[in-house]
């Protein structure tokens, strides 16, 4: 990997594993990064230990989406998906277990996979990509049994909210739709940019990044980030963040945001930005929390840069692991 | 003891002279070691103490002396035989002190300890107590949230108070329309009554004309015959 790679090289997506003391994260060239979190936190770690312990290439694309489940890691570039399991990927192995592919209408161009989620209740997978369309697969069987209609432009993010077992998806046409996941219906649908309190017109109406915690949900992308409180369907706080927001996330009584700019940004429910932590990447696509594992507790950022930032309190960043 | 170290810490010196002459190349092996075993022979301080008194009694044992020198060996024996029970008697006190800080510092030891286990949790329960409040923090955020968007609509006691008086004014005027509805009736009926009377009496006028009419055309019919 050439000097002028890495320096163009983009972090697109990260997971932990499952134990929590692996990260694996995905680029824009299709490989897929393992590193190994308690090497790289021990006491005596050393430069060697900031370097994947696995670096191998997934898709032809760009790898958009990582996604763990129990004993799998899944990935999702160009229109397929492929799963690994972590147990072969410790030791080295790479090859997938299974690669599949939705159905797509049309066989002429092949759609990339933006975002996926688990419903754990009846354990299906949830995609969304280019084709504008949510699809739904049978993590068993491995059959795509339903897909969801309704968006008028590609999806870019996904989110499942756990208690009314409703997907919400957001989307470049500017909606955020809610499903039900039992009917496989659309309940709502918000059209973020109609609200002049949330609207940034120079920014377009394309929303980036979803987050819900039971009634609140968090959306922002070309319209600021805002918290809505999903029961009365209105936004209860505008976050004055400058940037497009890529990812955000509810983390105990904070949220967590990250976008243009480089640096995280902490807000408060209320509606104020309580502090902005400067990293290395000069604008960050990705923001993982790892909150299975006690011991090794970070949130690891990654961007436009070949370096994923690691941070092991939330307020400052530790060191970074490199491609 | 403080003479024994400072004698001791004056031999060290010796030595390290010595040593280092010897390093210059100036004395043999043979003189160093002879000098070392010269001085150190006796081993150092109480040992040498020791030492020498065992020697000079077994001299003093076997030797013939005059009865002063004789006398004056004795005197010298018995200082030295003094010095060290008075040294003994120093080092047993240094032992009991060293026991005795011993406990202290196992005392010092088990408190620390203990303190160290309850630091431990008191850290536990802070950590809860801030999590408690981080939860409470968050609600409180989540409700001003709410109370912020609730306040953009109308009062609901105003709006009640104006959907009350809004019912009240459709009620009075339901009323007067009943009013109204009803006078229209009664006018209606008695316009009725009295357009039929007046139908009626024209009627008998009309029927009375031709009643004339017909006699007095009947009469001149009788006056032709």
């Amino acid at each position: 990997m050439g000097p002028v790679e890495l320096l163009h090289m983009s972090v697109f997506s990260q997971s932990f594993s499952p134990c929590g003391r692996f990260l694996a994260a995905g680029n824009n060239y299709g490989e897929i990064a393992v590193f190994s979190l308690s090497a790289a936190l021990s006491p005596d770690a050393s430069q060697a230990s900031q370097k994947p312990i696995l670096n191998f290439t997934a898709h032809d694309g760009p790898v958009f989406s990582l996604l763990s489940t129990d004993t799998h890691l899944l990935s999702a570039g160009n229109g397929e998906i492929s799963a690994w399991s972590w147990a072969e990927l410790i030791k080295k192995s790479t090859k997938a277990a299974w690669t599949r592919k939705p159905s797509y209408e049309t066989s002429l161009e092949i759609p990339e996979i933006n975002a996926m989620i688990i419903n754990p209740k009846d354990n299906s997978l949830i995609v969304g990509g280019g084709d504008n369309n949510i699809h739904i697969m049978d993590m068993e069987t491995g059959i795509f049994k339903s897909v969801l209609k309704g968006h008028t432009d590609y999806i870019h993010c996904l989110c499942f909210k756990e208690r009314e077992e409703e997907i919400l998806s957001g989307g470049e046409d500017g909606a955020v739709r809610i499903w039900d996941s039992r009917t496989n219906r659309p309940v709502h649908c918000i059209e973020v940019f109609k609200y002049e309190e949330c609207a940034r017109p120079q920014f377009g109406k394309w929303i980036s990044c979803l987050a819900t915690d039971s009634d609140w949900m968090l959306c922002g992308g070309g319209p600021s980030l805002s918290l809505w409180h999903l029961r009365s369907m209105s936004p209860t706080s505008v976050f004055p963040l400058p940037g497009c927001q890529r990812e955000a996330v509810f983390y105990q009584d904070l949220i967590m945001s990250v976008g243009e700019g480089p640096h995280v940004s902490h807000c408060l429910h209320g509606g104020t930005v309580k502090a902005q932590i400067p990293c290395t990447p000069s604008s960050l696509n990705t923001l993982a929390l790892n909150l299975k594992n006690t011991e090794h507790r970070v949130m690891t950022v990654g961007g436009s840069s070949h370096q994923i930032d690691v941070f092991t309190n939330f307020s400052y960043k530790a060191f970074s692991l490199s491609f | 003891m403080h003479l024994c170290v400072r004698a001791r810490m004056s031999i060290k010196f010796f030595q390290i002279v010595q040593l280092a002459y010897w390093r210059m190349g100036s004395i043999t092996d043979d003189e160093v070691i002879r000098k070392r075993l010269l001085i150190d022979g006796d081993g150092a301080g109480d040992d040498r103490r020791i030492n020498v008194l065992m020697k000079s009694f077994t001299k003093w044992c076997h030797s013939n002396f005059s009865p002063e020198e004789g006398f004056s060996q004795y005197q010298r024996m018995v200082t030295s035989l003094a010095q060290c029970e008075f040294s003994m008697g120093k080092t047993l006190l240094v032992y009991d002190m060293n026991l005795k800080e011993m406990e202290n510092y196992e005392a010092i030891y088990a408190d620390i300890e203990k303190s160290i286990t309850s630091a431990h949790e008191k850290i536990a329960e802070c950590k809860k107590e801030i999590q408690r409040a981080k939860r409470i923090r968050k609600n409180r955020q989540e409700y001003d949230a709410l109370a912020r968007v609730i306040k953009q609509h109308p009062d609901r006691h105003e709006t009640l108070k104006q959907l009350e008086a809004l019912d009240k004014e459709l009620q009075q005027l339901s009323h007067i329309k009943e009013n109204v509805e009803d006078k229209l009736e009664l006018r209606k009926k008695q316009f009725h009554v009295l357009l039929t009377t007046i139908q009626e009496l024209q009627q008998t006028l009309e029927n009375d004309e031709k009643m004339e009419s017909d006699d007095t055309q009947e009469s001149p019919m009788e006056n032709g015959d």
